[in-house]
């Protein structure tokens, strides 16, 4: 009963065909993953029009002189916070539906029962996130600009550092919520319930400044405050506490980089 | 003239009244080429509860091999550690010479899968699920739909195909790469009649064109209708392996001829008549079990003046009988 050897005559392709290299395989899938995110109206939703609708509105809800922004002009302390918006967006609703979905319909066993490596969709992924991210922020930017005009930003590295960081921490996150929660209705749950206050409390809400001290030390400890904070300081160049902000939002990167790659294993079977 | 009418009355039984025979596997093995599947002592076990139990089983080049079994019996297991889906806790496997853990990666590029449990995303279109999963490079996606007669929803999302297009597509992405070995686990669940008939005739044809094919069933019908060999699975173990002829022989009911009697039917003579074991009658109808062999003498011996009972029905013995059987006496 033993097996003979794996055929070395017989070609698993017809002849005019060419195999394709592992970037080919990567780069369709990267395509084809994007294609995928876009057709999903929710993430769609609250990564594109929730972050422009509302920050068009909050952003002209207050006197330009409003004491309660420490200065910088509310639309402009408003969209440096809605970039932390638009991360917490892909990071607690987007992915981790997507992710869940994947594994509660069996979509990641027909992955894996064919050519793809098993990081193939995890690189994908966080290639597709940070893509979307990017093109995100940028049509915030831009629609804002047109509305109110972009400040400009007073300290360049520290700004792109804390926006870097802050995908990071939202990839990571969006990645371990979708691996940890048993299905998609439950990660849409509990993305959303996250995902309010985060919104709320994160620095998209009220200002700190009109909060009761208890809801300030709450908004605290909020991450995406951390996210929001890490870019609004360097980039109005207000606040003082942006390295602080920046070794929090380090010290979530690696844990839930460590989280995501220990639960990696449900993106395999066994 | 008797003989005449009995031929007659055969070809009426086979035709209308009597239980159609499902059509026969192909036994010839065309491709045969030794064993490219070998499966020696393995066993998976979840959380303490044994679910395949000490398995053992061949696979020759070219045939349609069949793993049938109720649900839970551990057949899907079985298969996913074929796949390098799963990994046995004991035992060794041989897939075209390789392990299927252990070289994962290249005997992913010569199996073809077809999964139980799997799916694809929502708004996948077809046209782009086939593109995704292709190896290759330069295959006329279109042409190759159309080959499936998926070419009209090309354009369709996975969310928006029939359940038969859903099972159709899954099969053209298993085929894709030409596999040497492709698996398929309940391909027929939920087809209808019809669609189920159109997939068998798929598979025969991939069967034909040299693929060693590897098929998951709960349904007895299909197994009898496609397999050359087939291994019996209950409680994670292989209880008989064998032809699905050769396993109904040994498992299965006797073959009964059911009819109102003519007056005067002698029953003490269709008692003695070879092949016959044992006549039932209830409610002015008799039921004679026996072997195939007593058909045409008992079939005689219904005749009056020529006519015979216009309700006489014969039954054959089933894999499925012999599944029931089977798995019933084990039990």
């Amino acid at each position: 009963m033993t097996a003979k050897p794996l055929s070395t005559t017989r070609h698993s392709m017809s002849p005019q065909l060419t195999e394709r290299s592992s970037g080919s395989i990567l780069r369709h899938l990267i395509v084809t993953e994007a294609k995928l995110f876009i057709r999903e109206p929710i993430g769609l939703i609250f990564v594109f029009a929730f972050p422009i609708l509302t920050v068009l509105i909050i952003g002209s809800s207050f006197e330009a002189d409003d004491p309660a922004f420490g200065g910088a002009p509310p639309s402009a302390y408003y969209i440096a916070a809605y970039i932390g918006v638009v991360l917490a967006a892909v990071g607690l609703v987007m992915l981790p539906v997507h992710l869940a979905s994947y594994r509660e319909r069996g979509v990641l066993r027909r992955f894996q029962a064919s050519h793809f490596s098993a990081w193939a969709l995890p690189v994908a992924w966080i290639a597709v996130a940070t893509a979307l991210t990017v093109v995100a922020i940028a049509t915030l930017l831009a629609t804002t600009q047109l509305v109110f005009g972009v400040p400009a930003i007073n300290d360049l590295p520290l700004t792109l550092l804390g926006l870097a960081l802050g995908i990071w921490t939202s990839i990571n996150t969006g990645i371990v919520l979708g691996l940890a929660l048993p299905n998609a209705r439950a990660a849409q749950g509990v993305g959303l319930a996250l995902f309010f206050p985060s919104f709320l409390l994160g620095g998209a809400g009220p200002p700190p400044a009109v909060m009761p001290s208890i809801m300030r030390t709450v908004a605290e400890l909020v991450p995406t405050n951390h996210v929001v904070k890490a870019i609004q300081q360097p980039w109005l160049g207000i606040g003082s506490s942006t390295t602080f902000h920046l070794i929090v939002l380090t010290l979530i990167g690696i844990v839930t980089t460590v989280m995501w790659v220990a639960l990696a294993h449900r993106v395999t079977a066994d | 003239m008797r003989t005449g009418f009995l031929a007659l009355m055969l070809e009426t039984m086979l035709t209308h009244p009597v239980s159609p025979l499902p059509r026969p596997a192909r036994t010839h093995q065309r491709f045969s080429s030794g064993a490219v599947i070998s499966v020696e002592a393995i066993s998976k076990s979840y959380s303490g509860r044994c679910v395949v139990d000490d398995v053992n089983f061949s696979v020759d080049g070219g045939e349609i091999f069949g793993l049938l079994g109720a649900n839970g019996a551990g057949k899907t297991t079985t298969v996913e550690c074929l796949q390098g889906l799963r990994r046995p806790d004991a035992g060794s496997l041989r897939v075209l010479g390789l392990d299927p853990n252990a070289d994962h990666a290249r005997l992913r590029r010569s199996i073809g899968s077809q999964l139980q449990q799997s799916s694809l995303p929502d708004r996948l279109r077809v046209s782009e699920a086939v593109a995704l999963f292709d190896q290759a490079r330069g295959r006329d996606v279109m042409a190759h739909l159309d080959r499936w007669g998926l070419a009209e929803q090309a354009k369709t999302s996975f969310a928006d195909l029939s359940g038969g297009q859903r099972q159709r597509l899954f099969i053209v992405l298993a085929l894709l790469n030409e596999p040497e070995v492709v698996f398929l686990d309940e391909l027929t669940q939920g087809l209808d009649p019809a669609a189920r008939r159109d997939v068998w005739q798929v598979i025969r044809d991939v069967r034909d064109r040299g693929t060693t094919v590897v098929l998951v069933s709960h349904f007895a019908e299909e197994i009898e209708a496609l397999c050359d060999r087939v291994a019996v699975m209950d409680h994670g173990r292989i209880v008989d392996t064998g032809t699905p002829r050769q396993i109904t022989d040994r498992h299965a009911s006797l073959t009964t001829i059911c009819f109102t009697p003519r007056r005067g039917l002698d029953r003490q003579r269709v008692a003695r008549l070879d092949g016959v074991e044992r006549i039932e009658e209830h409610d002015g109808q008799i039921t004679v079990f026996g072997t195939s062999s007593m058909i045409a003498s008992v079939c005689a011996e219904t005749l009056e003046s020529g006519r015979g009972p216009d309700d006489l029905r014969i039954q054959h013995p089933t894999l499925d009988d012999a599944l029931v059987n089977l798995i019933g006496a084990i039990q």
